[in-house]
């Protein structure tokens, strides 16, 4: 795989040449110190190989105990059997926690009669309730698969005139038909004033059609880079007409429309008149939407989002023929997805991105929501805007990548670092609602020795004890060792969330 | 290449001499390269390993940067033609020559380009065109096609330098990390220097240390980041100590871009080994409403605020600074030719670059103009009569003491445009 970052031969090979200049004052004696020999742990030596955990870990933002106990009932069908029944699961918290951002998911006229024109408020709300969710919804599955396709028909927020339009994309479009077809998502797009209004085909003549959306449903929403310019000419012309009227909702205006016969991708039309352009056009979403490129391209993604970085190959061309066979239909890709060989062998192969860390984070601690107000959602989502990764704000059109390399960061690993600290002592943001005494909520019975109590926690935390290297390295923090015994007091009390924030600071918790 | 359509000979004439008239500018800073560094009070100690020249600022312009704008062919009535509504008319242009013409925006530019610090070199691009913004941006920093390279170009420059500090190759302004500088060689990707800090970490609570320990034995993808924050958070202490003001009054702008620039000209200034930067700065991409050269209007407003950063960057580092740095503009492409009907241009090819340093040869517009005749135009767009990969490579030859440059730029020839001058 391809690392942005460099290898530990090529550190410690300059700290070595900084060191030979003899110069005075450079700390980096204690990178010096590490032992040449030692060894990488394995990726897959951090993570628990339980099936039920792995599943938890990929298919939701983070197992908890209860979910872990939910899914070891039912066991992995059942579980997605269940999962795959969303409106069945109860929500309360969420529900109740979204009222107060009540225009995450309004229509558009309901956004255009509470806000005044471009206003942010509603992009805010939207990423605000999508983190909400993301963290105390039961309907896990549904709300990592939603942001799978939020990411693939990818519409940044906030970006130029959708502040009416974006939160009911987010309802109408992604969350409407995640678990549903995807040809039906794909046209419901196509019609939507904040997909025409993104990528401009609001704006595109047949006197001088804009190419923006046509090249970009090509190339990410659907086939990938095997169209033509000459295919982007043709499907520019095609989608002309498809547009966004004064009241700013979607219309269709045969005026705009350029006529004539395409031929695109395989996909021929005669187009013959202006007012039959929509359809003319929806046939061809259709025809894109069933395209056997299409096809191998959301296998590939959805591996790479739930597998492992490098697709497999075997299971991107079994995914490939399930989508074709199920007309589009999704939930069939994703019980095959999980229920395969290739899943099951993939332990420790994906690495959270930072919104992953952050999410999984709240879950693992028990945080839960603030008793009034959004406040500790703004700190939240506002930490994420400073990693580069809070939900839709990726500016261009491809989404966000979905890989470890593109997130292997200093700065963005001192972040995640960072906001261990600050949620698990409550410095930040303090609103989220905590158990009264942390470290008995996380162990109940105090263990008798510190390298007990760093296992007890990460089995809590992580799911597995850590290797004892890492055990020793949290335990550096408070000048223990493992033997050493735990007694109650302030000097444990003082402790504890220093060794929590480390146990997730470690490679293991990276891991998911 | 040439057409006789424009009369492109003359051109090339006309900007030829224009070059010729700055050597003697480009001379006399050369001469104050002496003096760099001296009267800063904040001095890193990584100044000597190695590498003794230029630091090059790589900035991306995101999304395709239209260059017909900035730097507009106003001796080509061709481009009148295209474009209608949103040509630069000749009389808002502020500087050039009788063939290309300053965009308005770029006015806190113009000192520097008076002075000889900064020229443009047009019609130039990718030698395999591609309108895909992801295929493109990925080959452009990649910068090597038909070979089975993976890392990205600065990261291979770096590499040569022989800098190896924890800060020889730095990316600001985001926490993602530059795909320039994908590889192996030490990079660091900083949202900010005062931001880059791990919390609780003290004396009595040594989380540093602790995490130092504990990543020695992580799987190496995860190990690469963690340890190089940790050097780097060593190297930059002494900068977060204290406050930073830009020297000789310079006004960054509160953007995105001027905070990563203050940062680069701070690493710059602090001596702290920096080789190689690289910085975005993003929505260039103007299907509609590019508008014509008036404040409101997106490409006024997107220019200006990128031109007002750079004059802040240079202004901070003065003379002495800036004859130790070379930046760089590039783009994935440029844009179409023609106007659309939102008043915005789609996806082209051929494009312009600004090259800014002490060491420029500036004031000009080196071009090896094609014309806009449509005889002249690829598929409506632009041509690029120059390898972007040949111009830089002439820089690092010029200005960062590099003879081959097989390795970083495979099977690219470096142009002799003699916009920089050797160091």
């Amino acid at each position: 795989m391809q690392t942005t970052q460099p290898t530990r031969r090529t550190l410690l090979g300059g700290a070595v040449a900084v060191a030979a200049t003899a110069t005075a004052g450079l700390a980096l004696d204690a990178a010096l110190a590490v032992p040449a020999a030692a060894a990488p742990v394995a990726a897959s030596d951090l993570v628990s190989a339980d099936p039920i955990a792995h599943l938890l870990r990929r298919a939701t933002y983070g197992p908890t105990p209860a979910a872990l106990a939910e899914a070891a009932k039912l066991g992995v069908a059942g579980w997605l059997d269940r999962q795959l029944n969303p409106s069945a699961i109860a929500d309360a918290q969420v529900d109740a926690l979204l009222t107060r951002l009540p225009l995450a998911n309004a229509g558009i006229a309901a956004v255009r009669a509470k806000l005044p024109k471009n206003s942010y408020d509603g992009f805010g709300q939207l990423g605000r309730a999508t983190i909400a969710r993301a963290i105390w919804s039961n309907r896990q599955l549904f709300e990592t698969t939603a942001a799978f396709w939020a990411n693939h028909l990818h519409i940044a927020a906030p970006s130029s005139g959708i502040w009416d339009s974006r939160p009911d994309y987010d309802a109408t479009v992604i969350r409407k038909f995640a678990f549903g077809r995807f040809a039906d998502m794909l046209k419901a797009s196509a019609r939507h004033p904040a997909m025409l209004t993104y990528l401009d085909n609001r704006h595109s003549t047949k006197a001088l059609p804009n190419e923006n959306y046509a090249r970009e449903l090509m190339e990410l929403h659907t086939v990938g880079m095997i169209y033509s310019e000459a295919d982007v000419k043709a499907a520019a012309r095609l989608l002309t007409g498809l547009t966004v009227g004064s009241t700013g909702l979607y219309s269709y205006s045969a005026a705009k429309h350029a006529t004539g016969a395409v031929s695109i991708l395989g996909f021929t039309h005669a187009n013959a008149t202006a007012e039959g352009g929509e359809a003319a056009a929806l046939a061809f979403l259709d025809h894109l939407a069933t395209h056997p490129a299409t096809a191998e391209r959301i296998a590939t993604k959805l591996c790479v989002r739930f597998v492992a970085d490098e697709a497999p190959a075997t299971l991107v061309a079994r995914l490939a023929q399930v989508y074709l066979d199920n007309g589009t239909a999704i939930a069939p890709v994703l019980r095959a997805l999980f229920t395969s060989p290739e899943f099951a062998a993939s332990a420790g192969r994906k690495v959270r991105t930072p919104y992953e860390d952050l999410v999984a984070t709240v879950r693992a601690l028990g945080l839960g929501p603030e008793t009034s107000g959004v406040a500790a959602l703004d700190a939240l989502y506002n930490s994420l805007v400073n990693a580069g990764n809070a939900p839709f704000r990726w500016a261009p059109p491809n989404g966000y990548p979905d890989v470890a390399a593109a997130w292997a960061s200093p700065s963005a690993f001192l972040m995640r670092c960072n906001s261990h600290l600050n949620l698990a002592t409550g410095w930040y943001p303090k609103q989220l609602t905590r158990p009264a005494d942390m470290l008995k909520a996380l162990v109940p019975v105090l263990p008798a020795t510190y390298g007990a109590l760093v296992d007890a926690l990460a089995l809590r935390l992580v799911g597995a004890k850590l290797p004892a290297e890492h055990v020793a390295a949290v335990l550096s923090v408070a000048g223990k060792l493992p033997t050493s015994p735990v007694t109650a007091g302030t000097a444990l009390t003082g402790n504890v969330p220093y060794l929590i924030a480390l146990v997730l600071d470690s490679p293991s918790f990276q891991l998911r | 290449m040439t057409t006789t359509a424009c009369g492109c000979d003359e051109i090339k004439t006309l900007t030829r001499r224009g070059v010729l008239g700055r050597g003697l500018a480009a001379g006399a800073v050369g001469a104050l390269a002496g003096l760099a560094g001296e009267g800063l009070s904040t001095r890193l100690a990584f100044a000597s390993e190695g590498y003794t020249g230029d630091t090059l600022v790589v900035l991306s312009l995101r999304g395709g940067f239209d260059g017909l704008s900035a730097i507009a062919p106003i001796g080509d009535p061709d481009y009148y033609r295209a474009r209608p509504t949103i040509a630069l008319p000749k009389s808002q242009v502020i500087g050039g020559d009788a063939m290309f013409g300053l965009h308005p925006a770029l006015a806190p530019l113009l000192p520097m380009w008076k002075n000889g610090n900064l020229a443009a070199v047009h019609a130039v691009g990718q030698p395999n065109p591609t309108r895909s913004h992801f295929a493109a941006m990925g080959e452009m920093e990649r910068a090597a096609a038909g070979t089975s390279v993976r890392t990205g170009w600065l990261d291979r420059m770096l590499g040569l330098t022989g800098a190896t500090g924890p800060l020889a190759g730095v990316s600001l302004g985001a926490a993602m990390p530059s795909r320039l500088l994908a590889g192996p060689a030490t990079d660091v990707s900083m949202a900010t220097v005062d931001g880059f800090t791990m919390a609780g970490d003290s004396a009595k609570r040594p989380m540093a240390a602790a995490l130092r320990k504990m990543y020695a034995t992580a799987p190496e993808l995860l190990a690469g980041p963690a340890l190089a924050a940790d050097s780097a958070l060593t190297a930059t202490a002494s900068l977060r100590a204290s406050a930073y003001t830009p020297a000789n009054g310079a006004a960054y702008p509160k953007t995105a871009l001027g905070a990563a620039l203050r940062d680069v000209a701070r690493l710059i200034k602090a001596d702290a080994g920096l080789a190689a930067a690289a910085v975005d700065c993003g929505d260039w991409d103007m299907h509609e409403g590019l508008g014509t050269a008036v404040q409101g209007q997106r490409m006024y407003d997107n220019l200006y605020e990128t031109a007002t950063a750079l004059a802040a960057f240079a202004a901070d580092l003065g003379p002495s600074g800036m004859a130790g740095v070379t930046l760089v503009t590039v783009s994935e492409f440029g844009r179409r030719v023609a106007e659309n009907a939102s008043r915005g241009v789609d996806h082209g090819h051929g494009n312009a670059m600004l090259v800014m340093g002490g060491g420029v040869r500036g004031g000009a517009v080196y071009a090896d103009w094609p014309g806009l005749s449509a005889g002249a135009l690829v598929d409506g767009d632009l041509a690029a009569t120059t390898d972007y990969r040949a111009v830089i490579g002439e820089i690092l030859q010029k200005r960062c003491g590099f003879g081959s440059l097989a390795e970083v730029f495979p099977g690219v020839v470096p142009a002799s445009l003699g916009l920089a001058a050797a160091r």
